[in-house]
């Protein structure tokens, strides 16, 4: 120490000073030890996650075919506007919603609820903002991707209903996943995220599971803004497997004419193969566009069309065909025919029963539509003989329908291959209400109900399945929808985490056909009756094919009691058959609501899809009025 | 000024100083680049440093006792400078008025540099005074010395810069030999003051949100606010830990500021960037080049002839300790975020100039230590 001031002990001061400074620099050694050695691991870790991104690759769905390869839904390539969570995190959102409201043409109520449903998501996830960006929105994606990192445009395979409205029930539709089902037994540990697409309603949803690919993804580097800046790995995704369905689109379209043609709109025909229970037709109507579900769920007026479908009167979502419970009127005489052949109420000797221009119980009289005598079986079945059924019904007794009920199985779902079924109602599933009301199950509903009125509700499919049984003999098939699913391929190399395995192909298992005990001598006895209710003069003569034999029954089935039974209150007309009647090809059944007549109104449209049949199987059709001519 | 260079004067020439302090601004041009790879920042560093060089050489081997006795002379200009960034001529860059552009001289912090003539004028004036203990006058006067620049910093408002001046005040007024009585006084107002002035201060609004926000952030990044300052801790703290021992060493498909999570790397924030790329050891031997430079110095003070040479390379130590100090806790997320460069370090042309300006005058006074 050159300066002399001792007294003032500068040197200790100095070192104070140098001693402070050293302090300072260790405390900051030891704070970068405990985060460079000690936590190094969890910040190297954390600074990964908010760099690495999986931006998924949709996988596109399997397509579903018809029996002859004829496409009925495939997937087609859209552009989404896509919203990522991170860079959304750190700005207020409320100031977007009219920024994308305006220039997506959105709801702002719409796009506050995207934004809140994906706070609620993981880090680094993506949503769609709006699908099916037209090129205005997609210009301006780009061209505010500084102002807006946080979207980017996606390409997507979207789900095409080319045929829209036809066959739209069976096929279904798809949309995203919602909060609810990601948390359902179906979806849950299955991979499944929200805004994934899974199939809604009909075949789409049934099988799911096999139409749905396996989506992949890219890895990629984002910086802080979420823009990706490099990629690490992309693994491709797996399409899901093509559906060949049993449905023949050229009859299905000619069932869809003849829904179109019928008086009301609204019914069902179906078609199936009585040989193996594999559905040809299924028509529903009124129906909706399933492209309308697909596209317009983000768009105002598509939400608008979506709620109207579900408030419409009408009901268009409904199936008919398997979710719809009618009164079956008199086809329900086909199998109560054969019940009672096999409970040995009456005999193929002896079938007669006295029609009585009706039936007297208690002081209630019932009547018949005419005076029959005391027909056979097959005159009562020709002629839709009622008097001949309540008294064959009397003899029966409840415990011989509820039998009957059983062997048909109108007390199960038949089984076919989509979601919501319904379970027909009868006089099983009526009885303890009845009992309840009335104390004791009075004869008069048993009188009702053989002839498939107030006791009986069911659904076309199950009286279609129970009628295909009679013309094969009593092998009563699962209808299906489902032929094979085709195989696809493996993705990527075996071993890596990325690979996804060959997903085998496979056809529909068949289970045995449930078999209906009667005599080749009481079939035929009950073919015969069906057989002349179209060629012997029956109540459906009108649809006679030359060369074709068909085999049917009407029914009528009232909804209002005796006079109000007009307008919207007018009898359900139907018609189930098979054809040819002694070999059966084909069996068909239509249901139009509230048309009237069962022979004029569902009888035609049964027709329609028999003609379309036969022009397809190559038969020249022979005009019967042409023959005369000659 | 420019000064003859003799035999003698290369011979006394402190080497080690100016070998570790242009060692130091090397590496800071090499984590300037690893900071923003994309941008020239580096090669404009690299000019940065040869100007400082220069200009450290014409200090060096300058006659710094002339020097402070025109201290008035730069003390004034200083601030003529500070005054003139409130006018017209001064450059806002996000909020702050600290920046003066000038026709031929370009742009430059005025902040940076007065430090040096604030640090003169206080070493002539506490210089000159005799052996004795410290008059409370002398404490004013002091105190008024540094309120000139201050109070102009202030108005810019530029708090960060303003406070690096206090500890040279501290130090001078440490070495002019006050009572340690007061020194323990001073400690114990401070601790009581600032507690306060910081609660007065919220309640009466002086102190901004996003001031208040920068101090809660320390407290607790994760939560306070992720989106504003705790979002800068968070990220430098990721940065730095995830350095781990040995760093990233350049690679800039993983780098933090590359992705631009890390705001402001190559500035307030080299230090995360030089943490993420060298790891704990790089960082080490960084601080431990900072403690032998300072070192040096102080060894330097030790061996002055006169009390002013001493006072001013004291005074340079403590504003380097305490910027070092400062700028590094707030890299590792200890201290609030505010703008105060890393010496020697941070990109700047203002910052290192005034660096090497500042270490000129250390060397110019080691190398006179034999001359009366």
């Amino acid at each position: 120490m050159k300066l002399n001031e001792h007294a003032q002990n500068l040197g200790l001061r100095i070192g104070t000073i140098q001693i402070v400074a050293f302090v300072l620099l260790t405390i900051l050694g030891v704070r970068l030890y405990y985060l460079q050695v000690v936590q190094g691991e969890y910040y190297s870790e954390r600074a990964e996650n908010q760099r690495i991104r999986l931006i998924p690759i949709p996988a596109p769905r399997g397509a579903i075919l018809d029996r002859n390869g004829k496409i009925l839904v495939d997937s087609r390539p859209t552009y989404n506007v896509v919203l990522s969570n991170e860079p959304i995190k750190k700005i207020d959102v409320t100031e977007r919603v009219d920024d994308y409201a305006n220039g997506l043409s959105l709801e702002s109520k719409f796009v506050v609820e995207r934004l809140n449903l994906i706070k609620t998501q993981n880090d680094f996830e993506t949503m769609v903002l709006k699908e099916n960006a037209t090129m205005q929105d997609i210009s301006w994606v780009e061209s505010h991707s500084l102002e807006y990192p946080e979207l980017r445009i996606e390409l997507q395979p979207q789900r095409f209903y080319p045929h829209g409205l036809n066959m739209a029930h069976v096929l279904g539709y798809v949309g995203e996943i919602s909060p609810k089902q990601l948390e359902s037994e179906e979806y849950k540990g299955k991979g499944m995220r929200p805004g994934d697409i899974i199939g809604k309603g009909g075949l789409e949803q049934f099988y799911d599971e096999f139409l749905r690919g396996r989506p992949g993804y890219r890895k990629v580097i984002v910086d802080s803004r979420g823009r990706v800046q490099s990629e690490i790995a992309v693994v491709p995704p797996q399409s899901g497997q093509d559906m060949v369905s049993t449905l023949d689109l050229e009859l299905q379209m000619a069932a869809e004419q003849q829904l179109a043609a019928s008086s009301t709109k609204r019914g069902t025909i179906i078609a199936s193969d009585p040989n193996s229970g594999e559905i040809l037709v299924m028509a529903s109507a009124p129906s909706f566009d399933p492209n309308i579900f697909v596209q317009g769920s983000k768009t105002p007026e598509g939400r608008k069309q979506i709620a109207a479908y579900w408030q419409e009167e009408q009901r268009p979502l409904f199936n008919r065909a398997i979710q719809g419970r009618y009164p079956p009127g008199s086809t329900w005489k086909i199998p109560e025919s054969v019940a009672a052949l096999q409970q040995g109420v009456i005999t193929v000797a002896n079938s007669n029963m006295a029609c009585g221009g009706g039936i007297q119980i208690g002081n209630k009289f019932t009547r018949c539509m005419g005076s029959h005598g005391s027909p056979p079986l097959s005159y009562a079945i020709t002629h839709s003989c009622d008097g001949y059924y309540y008294r064959l019904a009397l003899k029966m007794g409840l415990n011989g329908l509820i039998s009957m009920i059983e062997d048909f199985e109108y007390d199960k779902r038949t089984g076919v291959d989509l979601p919501n079924e319904k379970v027909s109602q009868t006089p099983k599933s009526f009885r303890s209400y009845v009992e309840k009301r009335d104390g004791k199950w009075n004869d008069i509903e048993t009188v009702f109900a053989s002839i498939g009125q107030v006791t009986v509700n069911v659904t076309p499919i199950a009286m279609l399945r129970a009628v295909s049984s009679i013309s094969v003999g009593g092998k009563m098939y699962v209808p299906h929808l489902l032929k094979e699913f085709k195989s696809i391929g493996a993705v990527g190399q075996e071993g890596d985490l990325s690979y996804f395995p060959e997903r085998q192909g496979f056809g529909f298992q068949r289970p045995e056909p449930k078999l209906i005990q009667m005599t080749t001598e009481q079939n035929e006895l009950v073919v015969q009756g069906m057989w002349a209710v179209v060629n012997g003069g029956g109540t459906g003569a009108g649809i006679r094919i030359p060369g074709f034999d068909i085999a049917g029954k009407t029914g009528t089935a009232q909804v209002a009691a005796l006079g109000k039974d007009t307008g919207k209150n007018k009898d359900h007309a139907w018609f189930v058959s098979f054809a040819p009647s002694h070999k059966p090809e084909i069996s068909v059944i239509a249901l139009i609501e509230n048309s009237g007549f069962g022979g004029s109104n569902a009888a035609p449209a049964v027709k329609g899809v028999y003609d379309a049949y036969l022009i397809k199987r190559g038969i020249p059709l022979v005009d019967p009025d042409l023959v005369a001519k000659r | 000024m420019v000064a003859i260079i003799e035999k003698r004067d290369l011979r006394d020439f402190d080497w080690l100083t100016a070998s570790l302090a242009i060692a130091i601004a090397c590496f800071g041009v090499w984590q300037i680049h690893n900071a923003v790879p994309s941008e020239s920042y580096w090669s404009k560093q690299i000019i940065g440093l040869f100007i400082g060089l220069t200009a450290f050489l014409v200090i060096a081997f300058s006659d710094y006792r002339r020097i402070i006795d025109a201290a008035p002379f730069f003390y004034g200009f200083g601030l003529l400078l500070l005054f003139l960034v409130l006018t017209p001529l001064g450059v806002e860059v996000n909020g702050q008025r600290a920046w003066l552009k000038l026709p031929v001289v370009g742009q430059f912090q005025p902040s940076e540099f007065v430090k040096i003539p604030t640090v003169l004028m206080l070493a002539k004036y506490f210089g000159a005074r005799r052996a004795g203990t410290l008059a409370f006058k002398e404490v004013l006067i002091g105190g008024a010395i540094l309120a000139g620049p201050v109070g102009l910093i202030m108005l810019e408002p530029d708090a960060g810069q303003a406070i690096t001046y206090f500890p040279i005040l501290a130090a001078v007024l440490f070495l002019s030999a006050v009572k340690i009585r007061y020194v323990v006084l001073a400690l114990a107002a401070a601790a009581i003051f600032i507690p306060t002035a910081y609660i007065v201060g919220v309640k009466s609004g002086v102190i901004k949100r996003y001031q208040q926000e920068r101090i809660l952030a320390i407290i607790d990044p994760e939560s306070v606010d992720p989106r504003g300052f705790g979002y800068h801790t968070i990220q430098s703290i990721i940065t730095v830990g995830k350095g781990g021992l040995s760093g990233i060493k350049g690679d800039s498909d993983t780098s933090q500021s590359v992705l631009k999570f890390l705001p402001e790397p190559h500035t307030d924030f080299i230090f995360a960037v030089t943490a993420e790329n060298t790891g704990f050891i790089g960082c080490v031997s960084l601080l431990i080049a900072y403690a032998l430079l300072l070192s040096r110095m102080i060894a330097g003070a030790r061996d002055a002839s006169e009390r002013p040479g001493m006072l001013v390379i004291m005074s340079i130590v403590t504003a380097l300790s305490f910027q070092i100090f400062i700028n590094v806790g707030m890299a590792l997320g200890f201290l609030p975020v505010i703008g105060v460069p890393l010496p020697l370090m941070s990109a700047g042309l203002s910052a290192i100039l005034s660096t090497f300006i500042a270490i000129g005058f250390v060397v110019s006074i080691k190398m006179r230590r034999f001359v009366n």
